[in-house]
C-alpha cells in the first residue's frame, strides 16, 4: 500500500496506465471544448500578439482580451502548472541547465522547425496526430506518417552531430 | 542529500503550491465555469503527462533509436481510446443537436512538408509541442529556448501558408465515415492500429531478442 503510493507520487506511471488516463482527459476535453484538444495554434496567436506590440509584425488583430478568453490559453497554462505540479510532488523541482552548447543550438533550430511545421500543416502531435487520427480524418493519418519519417531523418541526424 | 530527506524537503512549497491552484480555479469559476474546467483538465494532462513520462518523441524515435516499443504501443492504445470515445461524442452530439467539431483538417503538399519538418524538429529539440511545455515544467533550460524557437517558427509558417496553398493547392479534408460510414470506418482503423501494434512487438522481439 505505502509502495503504490510511493509510485503515485514519485511515479514513473505504467505507459499503458498513462495511455487509458490520457485517452479519457482527451475525451472530456472535446466534451467541454467543443472542439479536440490542440496546443501550438495557441502559442502561435499569443506569439502573434506579442510581436504585434513589440513593433516586428503586422497586425492580425489578435487582442488580450481574445486571447484570455480562449481555451487553448486555458489548456496550455494547465499543462504547465500539472507538469510543474508533478515534479513538485516528488519534490524534483530544480532549474536544468543546458550541458553542452550543441543543445543550445538544436534546440533552437528544432523549435523553429517544428513550429513552422506545425503551422503548415495545421497542428501538432496533438492536435494534427493524435486528435487528427481520433477525428477519423484522413490527414490525421497522412501526417502521422510524415511524422514518423521525420523522426527517422532527426534520429540519423542526432546519431550523426549530437550524440 | 538522500532520497527522502530530498522527498520531505520540497513539502511546504508543494502545499503552498496546492493552494495556488486552488485559488487559482476558485477565482476562474468566478469568471467562467467553462474555462475552470478547462483549466483543471489541462493541469490533469500536464500531471499525467510527467508522470507517465508520455512522449511522442520516445514513442516514433525509440524503435529506430534502441528498439524499444512500449511507449509506441501505449501511444497505439492512446489513438485507439480516442477513436472509439471521439466517435461516441460525436453521435452524442449529433442526436441532441450540440455543435461540435472535430479536426479534419485540409490536406496538401504543405501536410507532408510540415509533418516531415515538426518530426525532424522534435527529435533535435527534445520534445514535441507538449513535450516542450511538459518540460519548461520539469525545468529544462533547453526547452525553454525550444519553445522561443517553437514561437517563432509557428510565426512564420503562418504566414507563408498561403503560399504553400497557392504554389501546391490544397483538398478539402477527407471525414471517413463520410466514404464508409461510421461502423466500417471503426473497424477500419482499430484493425490498422492492431495490425501496427503487433509490428511494434516483433520489432522489439527482433531488436531486442526477448
Amino acid at each position: 500500500m505505502k509502495k503504490t503510493l510511493q509510485t503515485i507520487i514519485h511515479g514513473p506511471w505504467a505507459y499503458w496506465i498513462g495511455a487509458i488516463i490520457l485517452g479519457l482527459l482527451n475525451i472530456l476535453v472535446l466534451i467541454v471544448r467543443r472542439q479536440p484538444w490542440g496546443v501550438t495554434w495557441n502559442i502561435e496567436i499569443w506569439a502573434e500578439w506579442i510581436g504585434t506590440n513589440l513593433g516586428v509584425l503586422s497586425d492580425r488583430g489578435f487582442t488580450f482580451e481574445g486571447l484570455m478568453a480562449a481555451s487553448g490559453t486555458y489548456l496550455n497554462l494547465g499543462l504547465l502548472l500539472g507538469a510543474f505540479w508533478a515534479t513538485l510532488v516528488a519534490s524534483q523541482v530544480r532549474f536544468r541547465p543546458i550541458r553542452d552548447k550543441k543543445f543550445f543550438f538544436s534546440a533552437l533550430i528544432g523549435g523553429l522547425l517544428m513550429g513552422y511545421g506545425a503551422r503548415i500543416a495545421y497542428g501538432c502531435n496533438v492536435g494534427a496526430l493524435l486528435n487528427g487520427i481520433a477525428s477519423s480524418s484522413l490527414t490525421g493519418w497522412i501526417f502521422a506518417f510524415a511524422v514518423f519519417l521525420g523522426t527517422w531523418l532527426g534520429s540519423k541526424l542526432l546519431l550523426k552531430y549530437l550524440m | 542529500m538522500s532520497i527522502n530527506s530530498a522527498f520531505h524537503s520540497q513539502r511546504k512549497w508543494n502545499i503552498g503550491f496546492i493552494l495556488f491552484l486552488t485559488l487559482l480555479l476558485l477565482l476562474l469559476s468566478q469568471i467562467s465555469i467553462r474555462l475552470t474546467l478547462i483549466t483543471a483538465l489541462g493541469i490533469s494532462l500536464g500531471f499525467v503527462l510527467q508522470k507517465s513520462r508520455f512522449c511522442l518523441v520516445s514513442a516514433l524515435r525509440d524503435p529506430i533509436l534502441i528498439g524499444m516499443t512500449q511507449l509506441t504501443r501505449a501511444f497505439l492504445l492512446l489513438l485507439g481510446i480516442s477513436i472509439l470515445g471521439f466517435a461516441l461524442v460525436s453521435w452524442g452530439a449529433s442526436q441532441s443537436n450540440i455543435p461540435l467539431s472535430l479536426n479534419i483538417f485540409p490536406m496538401g503538399v504543405h501536410t507532408v512538408v510540415g509533418g516531415l519538418l515538426f518530426g525532424i524538429g522534435m527529435v533535435l529539440a527534445g520534445g514535441c509541442s507538449t513535450g516542450i511545455i511538459i518540460r519548461i515544467g520539469e525545468g529544462f533550460a533547453m526547452q525553454m529556448l525550444a519553445f522561443f524557437g517553437l514561437a517563432v517558427g509557428s510565426v512564420l509558417g503562418e504566414r507563408s501558408l498561403k503560399s504553400w496553398r497557392y504554389t501546391f493547392g490544397e483538398w478539402p479534408g477527407i471525414f471517413l465515415p463520410d466514404i464508409f460510414g461510421w461502423v466500417p470506418t471503426l473497424i477500419l482503423e482499430l484493425i490498422v492500429l492492431l495490425t501496427l501494434w503487433q509490428l511494434a512487438r516483433w520489432w522489439q522481439k527482433k531488436q531486442l531478442g526477448e
